[in-house]
């Protein structure tokens, strides 16, 4: 179903979102062409990973919308909730294996529960998946004897096991070093290019952003600072993704005025009690 | 500015703890009414899942081994000295009537009725309960309750029912151990050690024990299997959701909680189910 061409896949208009009374997502609007690779970039605490558990139906959506091939998220009911995470893959940021089982277990869940398929075809299945993430040799290994690396690549092989459509990754380079998160990088441009799958990616990481990115995403304090194709984010004039991409963000200059009124209530607070 | 702010502060301080004080009992039966109805709608997806989908035989019998087979020796310790301290209590006590001679009546009276489904409850709560809370908590914090959601399984039919059904098979049948054993300790200790009849114990506790207080003790046993999983569970899915916060010492917290309220819950709702079966 996955088109060669950019319509779009997922559309978000107007989002917005709470934790409480604190909004972490303000007037968010992008859309996910289908078969590209989109990556939702900030600094820690912008709202990327808030963003994140919207798209895959973890957060419900407050005012504002997300649209699935033009239906609206939140209108969905559960038969049809569950027929869009049946399209979706998702790597979480530790890879959420389950700890209990091996890793050859963890990837056939997802094969147990809606196929009905041979215990033989789900095994040759799964070694599969653990090829293209390169673990072949780690299938009877239990999730706390690998490493982080690994352990991430393992969640990719759970994430891709239905054969997804759409997959969402969540920081593939946290907690890696350079020439693992590299690895990861190459696995993500190889799935878009082998099947024409949309991914999702959401990191910090500039270098890794601008490598597998066809759309970026930059969020900052909840808002979108700029999108559009790496080449126009890396040219961009404006003063703030200039100061994001070349990392001088100082939070404290740059939002004087907040800092100072947070002192006062500071101060106010103690005099209360 | 100071000054406006500082008015503000004394305006609020002169209305300041009567107001606070209901909004904070607010907030605090708005959470626990709340808490209960999501505790309720939880336990129905828990046994929706039983309909849902059947089978997945291995699963259940996994957390039966767990829940069950792991709890035999310490249930079996358990027992045996409630037994034995029974049969020395009741002999002392009984002893002094001159009706040793009930001993049996009274050890199988109250193993069967009460000591035998409360006690293996706790016990099995303190054992097994501890861990179900744990391992669900590090699920919640872990993402991988998230992963079960984005996968398209459902997390109540998938983690909560087999430990449900589980427990329901577990419990009474390590009850009936509980009784047995006990009844055995309590043997021991009046007729081998203490010299009580050995027929008389034995026809005492034929002859007053009834199918009742058999039924007592399995209704209760049920009872406390679904009191003590759904507890657990339900606390260790919630695991930090309300704080927000998901680490370790939310886990710890859960598990404390869940032991807590599991063994309050089966001390009063035996009191309930008694009063209301006999």
């Amino acid at each position: 179903m996955a088109g060669t061409d950019a319509r779009a896949i997922i559309e978000v208009r107007n989002l917005n979102s709470f934790y409480g009374q604190r909004q972490v997502l303000r007037d968010i609007s992008f859309h996910v062409p289908a078969g590209k690779v989109t990556v939702i970039m900030g600094v820690s605490g912008c709202g990327k990973s808030t963003l994140l558990r919207h798209l895959i139906g973890l957060k419900p959506t407050g005012p504002g919308q997300i649209f699935v091939d033009g239906k609206d998220l939140a209108a969905f009911d559960s038969r049809e909730m569950e027929a869009y995470r049946k399209r979706i893959g998702v790597l979480f940021q530790a890879g959420a294996l389950f700890n209990s089982m091996t890793v050859q277990d963890n990837i056939a869940v997802p094969l147990r529960v809606h196929t009905r398929l041979a215990e033989p075809t789900i095994s040759i299945m799964v070694r599969i998946k653990l090829h293209q993430v390169g673990l072949t040799r780690f299938g009877d290994y239990m999730p706390s004897q690998l490493s982080g690396g690994m352990r991430k690549r393992a969640g990719l092989a759970r994430a891709l096991a239905m054969d997804p459509e759409i997959l969402f990754v969540d920081e593939p380079s946290s907690g890696l070093d350079p020439i693992t998160a590299a690895g990861l990088d190459d696995l993500i441009l190889e799935l878009r290019e082998a099947m024409g799958m949309t991914l999702i990616v959401v990191t910090h990481e500039l270098e890794s952003a601008f490598r597998i990115a066809d759309q970026l995403i930059v969020l900052d304090q909840g808002r979108v600072l700029a999108a559009g194709p790496p080449e126009s984010i890396r040219e961009s004039r404006d003063e703030r993704v200039v100061q994001f991409l070349s990392r001088r963000a100082d939070e404290r200059a740059r939002d004087q005025e907040g800092y100072l009124a947070e002192l006062l209530a500071a101060a106010g607070g103690r005099d209360r009690s | 500015m100071t000054s406006r702010t500082r008015k503000a502060y004394r305006v609020q301080a002169t209305e300041g703890p009567l107001v606070e004080l209901l909004r904070r009992l607010g907030r605090w039966a708005l959470e626990h009414v709340r808490g209960t109805g999501r505790a309720g709608i939880f336990l129905i997806y828990a046994v929706r899942g039983i309909v849902r989908r059947p089978g997945k035989f291995h699963s259940v019998l996994r957390h039966v081994h767990f829940i069950g087979t792991k709890s035999f020796f310490v249930i079996g310790f358990t027992a045996a000295f409630t037994g034995m301290v029974l049969g020395l209590q009741g002999y002392y006590t009984l002893s002094k009537f001159g009706s040793e001679g009930l001993l049996g009546a009274a050890v199988a009276l109250s193993l069967i009725r009460e000591l035998g489904p409360v006690l293996s409850a706790l016990m099995v709560t303190g054992r097994a309960g501890s861990a179900i809370c744990a391992e669900i908590g590090i699920m919640r914090i872990e993402e991988q309750i998230d992963a079960l959601e984005c996968m398209a399984i459902d997390p109540h039919a998938y983690l909560i029912t087999p430990r449900l059904v589980a427990s329901l098979v577990a419990v009474p049948l390590l009850t009936a151990f509980f009784d047995v054993v006990g009844i055995v300790g309590g043997y021991l200790v009046g007729v081998s050690l203490l010299g009580v009849n050995p027929g008389a114990y034995l026809d005492g506790m034929q002859r007053s024990v009834e199918w009742l207080d058999v039924y007592m003790g399995i209704v209760k046993s049920f009872l406390f299997a679904v009191l003590f999983v759904w507890i657990c569970t339900y606390k260790g899915y919630y695991a930090g959701v309300d704080r927000g916060s998901f680490g370790p010492e939310d886990v710890g917290r859960a598990t404390t909680d869940a032991v807590v309220v599991s063994s309050v819950a089966i001390l009063v709702s035996d009191y309930v189910a008694t009063s209301i079966l006999l």
